[in-house]
């Protein structure tokens, strides 16, 4: 009995604390131990359940901040531009510039510089008119800065350029004035304040420049895909699978056959080796005029413009302790980016650094880009084709206005044009032409410019859409006048003499729409290098080629007038003045430079050409074509620096042009009338 | 009691001879246990509301996390380095080489820091902290094997300097296991400085260590190293804010800042009063009633406005700078889609060193408060519509919670690390909408290559070998023609013995493909040396060598677009409401067909490689349309129509007459028509553009002699 007593209650106490340890002791361990987070090997960072409650990092009851010092004090090296420069002294017109004349004797290279200033839309002709003053460092002996000029004011508003670096002490002693360097050093460099320039070979020509040797979009199965730097400014190609180590020439012998001759001037692989001693910059503009994508080790300078250049587009700036990884990465990097950098590294050759002169501007408008603040160059305008240099943000600045960026902005031109008639010589009023132009679908306007010369006509037609009589002195350049008249993106440029049929209007303007950047015309002129007169010609004659279309009769971008009237240099305008014909070359000289591409010819009647000359030099008018003045052509290539004009051998044409099938098919059928 | 009672009337049967002795104690022990029960059942409840009072688990957390005592003489890093850039101060040796190109973060575990004499020294982890460091743990940056680790984020918390022992701190990160100088060490700081002088970098040494800091000036800043990063407004999180799409507001400019230096607030009233309406200055409230956060409110006279409400009403909104240079006032500012007007000389903005401010902000020195108004006055509206788009993606992005701040910074030095693999300018810049819409050429640089380079023929053939020679031979004769490549695509059968194929002036190569595909006509193979490619059926015996050599001409004016003979267009067809294919006599094209055509041999690589979908098997399987979708891909990779060359209309071979019936011919449209539809709905868009013209010799069909035109033998159809 005792012992069953005995077994029962040991049963029941052992039961019950079981059940009380199972239910009870959990919770009761788990505060014992700890709340979370939970010791023992948190995964990732651990999550609290009460993180809501956690203080922030800012209480918002705190008192306020104690009030600021306004402008603290100003040192030369601590200059920003927001501090040192005073913008009050520029006016809406963008950035005028006075050039402290050269100290004693001025190197022909500064000489040049003070002359193409004087020529361009920066030049300010007094010194209260300007707001930027440029002071062109002389000498490239270190430590020789030159006396400093009159009207130094502390460097304020000041500008020094030093197209060699270390040729003047550094800005402390510059006081507030912005210093242009070439290749300066990442550590002293002012970002936003100082320009970082390209260091420039002593040979680099002041204007034009060679053209960038890309000559294909994607590199030749059979390219070397390394170049590096050899002694003396040369390359030399080293194969794929042997460069592994391939810089400061630790690895020579394992180099392998070099594949190409030694030593060429310009590298020809698509990428190049930069290592990143300032020494070693200049040949960061070789390996981009050669299309040849640089890759920079661990630059010790600022890269050229880098304050508006993007070159992650063009370059690849990698870490030179990693060659293995750089190596990988150049072997495997995708067809699509390979091609886009090579394409860039052209663009911005020619945009910006294939001379001097593109330096000094590309330095200016820079500047400019920073007073104008709202309206400066959109990213997008200096890192694609034309370049902010050609891209004015004075016309514009959104980019569906120009007419090179409707792919990126996914814009369209405007569907409508306007018609601008030169009535240069005296002539009757153009009666048939305003009435063929007026009856195309695509006319909002005709304008008429009329020469002051001869008494305005009483009577116009009756048009459909808006005339307007335009008179006044006129210069053969006026017609290339920007007229804030002129509210549509295309413009139809037309001579009194012109005769055109509402057809070929209407068939123009459709292609033009699909190529709003070029010069869409009728009437062709060729142009050719002539061995005899070691010079350029060029010829009305038919031939199976042309490179310029008559303004006499063509669609382009009214953007285009701008860019004639507020870029080109005053000489090149006088020139064009000097005849009608000169002004044509011009007009295609400028359009061709921008888009490096020929301008389009589309079908013009067989009628017109007999019955009324569109121009002079027309075949069929005269037994003679009248020789046009190819000292203009000449003269112009010469102050462009190079040859611009680009030839095509063809002519866009309805689809179904001169096919023998029936004419009532046909949408523009009275093309094809004899 | 009444349990036990239960328990014990039950108990005679159980136990029936019990004494009462015995019943006591059991009933004592019964009782023992259920109290037992009782408690751990209110237990069960307690632990909640002992963590709503929030600072007890606090607490509670501090005291589990190991305590690191350390001594007054425990070292100090150097003051930090200003000349630190990448190449010098960062260990990319622990980054190495990685084939997904990302940065390997490791966050040390919390510790708690305490002095000699066992004061803590760090407060406790902020809640944006301890937000920011779950965001990076749970990146796929994150690692938790500190042997693996290219970064280092410590856990103690530098966000602001306000509630930090500079000493102590700067001891704690000098202790951390991996610290060695700093280097490679992230360290988070939004409100650096303090008074009086309020230092624009955080004050605490951390030698090379990277800082991603909230308000840099530009001489802090190490460009390319340090990562300028926005103020966190907790504000700005809390509230809900309606939608509103871009466009001009009630006001035009507002100042909505509380702490403003009083000359600066003059400047404002200043403006305010020449102005009127549009400009509004607030000020903080005098006098609210109890219980109103005085941070949500501002006033202007007896006028009271909800803040960050009223941003909303602005279409500017001024960010001035205050001690510190960093305004959590520009993240109110953005979150309210109002264009920041930054005024805060030398401020390094969140981000610079990737975002485009010029494209969502204004900025204005503070000489220039006065002449504001103006500036502003002079942005066109489409200018400042662009900015308000700009401004809302920016705080969707990059501002919006401390998961994105976090990321963004992380992504930044990722980006320098792996330059190769970095984010473009436009990744980072653009909005969605531009992302979608917008057409990058990939040839997009305006070249014409030299007539020089030539082009390669590539022929796709089966088994009728008559026919390919007669193509070979044909084609041989273009003189640009520079290489010769036939793709024989026939498994079951040899291609014929080298000696009875044509002798040509151009090499010549035969290519076996592993199956009878049509995609095999497209591949990209590394015998095509020439930008220029020719793709020519084997029974295209019809175009003349003029035509051909016309036709290269026309590429090299156009590289970036396939140009061939033949035109096709595509229709919408309103009845059945879908596309439909047409070969009619139209005056449109928006194809070629490339049983003849000139292209790029990057297409070739675009074809096989980033065909969208599933269009290039979708093509083999059906064996048709692989032309139609070179058009599709074409087109839409670089936003251009086709040039279609010469009046040809159609490829007819003499000896195919015969099947060319009608019935033949309305399946093979159905068939074509069902193609356009296919690819437009995988392609997402219709990406063909429709033109209105094609190309001939610029003399073509002129009164001129034919013998002195360069191309005389073209305009059959």
């Amino acid at each position: 009995m005792q012992f069953w007593r005995r077994k029962s209650l040991w049963l029941a106490l052992s039961a019950s604390w079981l059940l009380l340890i199972l239910l009870g002791a959990s919770p009761l361990l788990r505060l014992a131990v700890s709340p979370r987070p939970q010791p023992a090997t948190p995964q990732g960072w651990p999550h609290w359940l009460d993180a809501a409650l956690l203080q922030s990092f800012s209480q918002p009851e705190e008192p306020p901040e104690d009030v600021p010092q306004p402008s603290q004090a100003l040192h030369g090296a601590r200059c920003s531009w927001g501090t040192c420069f005073d913008t009050s002294r520029c006016r809406d017109d963008g950035l005028k510039v006075f050039a402290h004349p050269a100290a004693g004797t001025a190197s022909e290279t500064h000489r040049r510089i003070l002359a193409s200033l004087e020529g361009s839309r920066y030049h300010a002709r007094s010194l209260t008119e300007a707001c930027l003053f440029l002071l062109l460092s002389q000498g490239t002996s270190a430590g020789q800065c030159g006396p400093a000029p009159h009207h130094w004011d502390g460097g304020r508003n000041h500008l020094v350029i030093n197209l060699h670096p270390d040729s003047c002490p550094r800005a402390s002693q510059l006081g507030q004035a912005m210093v242009a360097e070439a290749s300066p050093r990442v550590d002293t460099f002012r970002p936003g304040f100082d320009v970082a320039l390209p260091l420039l070979p002593e040979a680099h020509p002041f204007r034009g420049g060679a053209p960038g040797q890309l000559r294909q979009h994607s590199p030749h199965p059979s390219a070397a895909l390394l170049a590096l730097g050899e002694e003396g400014g040369r390359w030399h190609t080293a194969s794929t699978h042997s460069a592994t180590c391939p810089w400061d020439g630790r690895c020579e012998q394992d180099l392998g056959p070099k594949q190409t001759h030694p030593g060429e001037k310009l590298p020809n692989a698509t990428f190049c080796l930069i290592p990143g001693r300032r020494a070693e910059a200049s040949r960061f503009l070789q390996a981009l005029q050669a299309g040849c994508i640089p890759v920079l080790l661990s630059p010790h300078w600022e890269l050229p413009f880098s304050e508006v250049i993007d070159w992650t587009k063009a370059a690849i700036v990698a870490d030179e302790r990693l060659p293995l990884q750089v190596l990988a990465a150049l072997q495997e990097m995708a067809p699509a980016r390979v091609l886009a950098l090579r394409q860039q590294t052209q663009f911005l050759w020619d945009a910006y650094f294939s001379s001097v002169e593109k330096v000094i501007h590309t330095t200016l408008e820079i500047i400019q880009d920073r007073i104008l603040g709202t309206s400066a160059h959109p990213s997008l305008l200096w890192n694609s084709p034309p370049g902010a240099l050609l891209a004015l943000s004075t016309f514009s600045r959104s980019p569906q206005d120009f007419p090179f960026y409707h792919l990126q902005q996914s814009s369209h031109p405007e569907g409508r044009f306007s018609a601008l008639i030169w009535v240069g010589t005296p002539s009757q009023p153009p009666l048939k032409l305003i009435q063929a132009v007026a009856g195309s679908q695509h006319c909002a306007q005709i304008m008429v410019l009329w020469s002051r010369e001869r008494p305005l006509p009483f009577r116009w037609p009756e048009t459909a859409v808006p005339l307007t009589i335009m008179d006044g002195p006129r210069k053969v350049s006026d017609r290339f006048f920007p007229y804030s008249a002129i509210s549509t993106d295309a413009i139809l440029s037309l001579d009194a003499h012109s005769s055109l049929s509402t057809s070929e209007v209407d068939f123009a303007f459709v292609v033009w729409q699909s190529f709003p950047e070029r010069m869409v015309g009728f009437l062709t002129w060729n142009h050719f290098w002539d061995e005899s007169q070691d010079g350029w010609g060029y010829t009305a004659e038919m031939a199976n080629e042309f490179s310029m279309v008559l303004t006499a009769a063509a669609f382009y971008h009214r953007y285009y007038h701008t860019l004639f009237t507020h870029s080109l240099p005053e000489a090149l305008r006088t020139l064009a003045d000097e005849g009608p014909a000169c002004a044509d070359v011009l007009m295609n000289f400028l359009v061709a430079a921008v888009t490096k591409l020929p301008p389009i010819k589309v079908p013009y009647g067989k009628l017109h050409q007999e019955a009324a000359p569109l121009a002079p030099g027309v075949p069929g008018s005269r037994p003679h074509p009248q020789p046009p003045d190819q000292d203009c052509i000449n003269q112009m290539a010469a102050e462009f620096g190079h040859m611009p004009l680009v030839s095509s051998r063809l002519r866009l044409d309805p689809v179904l042009f001169k096919d023998p099938v029936s004419v009532q098919r046909k949408k523009y059928r009275s093309l094809e009338k004899p | 009691m009444c349990a036990s009672v239960k328990h014990s009337s039950r108990g005679p049967a159980l136990i029936p001879r019990m004494k009462t002795k015995h019943r006591i104690y059991y009933v004592a022990l019964f009782s023992v246990v259920l109290l037992g029960l009782l408690a751990t059942g209110v237990f069960q409840f307690w632990p909640h509301s002992i963590e709503a009072s929030g600072d007890w688990a606090v607490e509670k957390r501090s005291a589990a996390v190991p305590v690191v005592r350390l001594p007054s003489d425990s070292p100090v890093p150097e003051r930090g380095d200003l000349s630190c850039r990448m190449h010098t101060c960062f260990d990319v040796y622990r980054c190495g080489f990685n084939p997904k190109n990302k940065i390997k973060v490791y966050i040390y575990s919390l510790k708690k820091y305490v002095d000699e004499l066992g004061m803590p020294v760090s407060g406790s982890i902020s809640r944006e902290y301890n937000e920011l460091l779950s965001a990076i743990a749970d990146s796929d940056y994150y690692t938790e094997d500190i042997s693996r680790a290219c970064l280092f984020v410590p856990s103690i918390d530098l966000l602001s300097q306000h509630a930090l022992h500079i000493r102590e701190t700067a001891q704690a990160l000098a202790q951390l296991s991996r610290w060695d100088r700093g280097t490679n060490h992230l360290l988070f700081n939004m409100l650096p400085g303090g008074p009086p002088d309020y230092n624009t970098a955080l004050d605490v040494p951390r030698d090379r260590a990277l800082l991603a800091g909230g308000g840099f000036s530009t001489w802090t800043y190490r460009q390319g190293y340090d990562v300028s990063i926005p103020v966190y407004s907790p504000l700005s999180a809390e509230v809900a804010l309606p939608e509103k799409g871009p466009g001009p507001r009630r006001y035009f400019l507002l100042s909505s800042q509380m702490a403003i230096h009083p000359e600066y607030r003059e400047e404002l009233e200043a403006l305010q009063a020449k102005h009127g309406e549009a400009v509004l200055v607030l000020d903080k409230c005098t006098n609210l009633s109890e219980g109103v956060l005085s941070v949500r409110k501002r006033c202007h006279k007896h006028q009271v406005f909800d803040y960050p409400q009223v941003l909303q009403e602005a279409t500017f909104c001024v960010v001035l700078r205050g001690a510190r240079l960093g305004q959590a006032a520009l993240s109110d500012v953005l979150r309210a889609g109002c264009v920041p007007v930054v005024i805060a000389d030398s401020y390094i903005l969140p981000f610079s060193e990737v975002l485009d401010w010029k494209r969502a902000s204004v900025v204005v020195p503070e000489e220039k408060i006065a002449d504001m108004y103006g500036v502003l006055q002079s942005i066109p509206r489409r200018q400042m519509e662009e900015m308000q788009r700009q401004v809302r993606w920016f705080w969707d992005a990059y501002f919006q919670s401390i998961k994105a701040i976090a990321l963004a910074t992380l992504q930044i030095i990722n980006d320098r690390i792996y330059p190769y693999a970095a984010i473009s300018y436009e990744q980072w810049n653009d909005p969605p909408a531009v992302k979608w819409s917008s057409v990058s050429n990939p040839l997009f640089l305006p070249l014409i290559p030299p007539q020089s380079q030539g082009f390669t023929a590539i022929v796709l053939t089966y088994d009728r070998v008559e026919s390919l020679f007669r193509v070979i031979t044909e084609v041989s004769k273009v003189p640009s023609l520079s290489k010769l490549l036939v793709v024989w695509n026939n498994q079951n059968k040899n291609p014929p013995e080298d000696s009875l194929w044509p002798k040509i002036r151009v090499p010549l190569k035969v290519v076996r493909t592993a199956e009878n595909k049509l995609s095999n006509r497209f591949f990209p193979y590394d015998e095509i040396e020439t930008e220029a490619v020719l793709a020519i059926d084997d029974d295209i015996i019809m175009l003349t060598s003029d035509e051909l050599q016309f036709g290269y001409e026309v590429w090299r004016e156009f590289p970036d677009r396939l140009v061939g003979y033949p035109g096709r267009l595509h229709l919408w067809d309103h009845e059945m409401n879908k596309w439909k294919y047409e070969s009619e006599w139209t005056n449109e094209v928006s194809m070629v067909l490339t049983g003849a055509a000139f292209y790029h041999k990057y297409f070739n690589y675009l074809y096989t490689y980033k065909m969208p979908g599933d269009i290039k098997n979708w093509v083999d399987a059906h064996m048709n349309c692989e032309d139609i979708a070179m058009n599709f891909l074409v087109a839409n990779v670089t936003g251009k129509a086709v040039i279609k060359v010469t009046p040809r209309k159609k490829f007819k071979c003499p000896e195919c007459t015969a099947i060319d019936g009608l019935s033949l011919d309305q399946t093979h449209m159905v068939e074509r028509s069902e193609c356009i539809n296919k690819f437009a709905s995988v392609f997402g868009t219709m990406p063909l553009k429709v033109v209105e013209h094609r190309a001939d010799p610029v003399l073509y069909k002129d009164d001129f002699p034919e013998k002195l035109k360069s191309f005389p033998n073209i305009g059959s159809l």
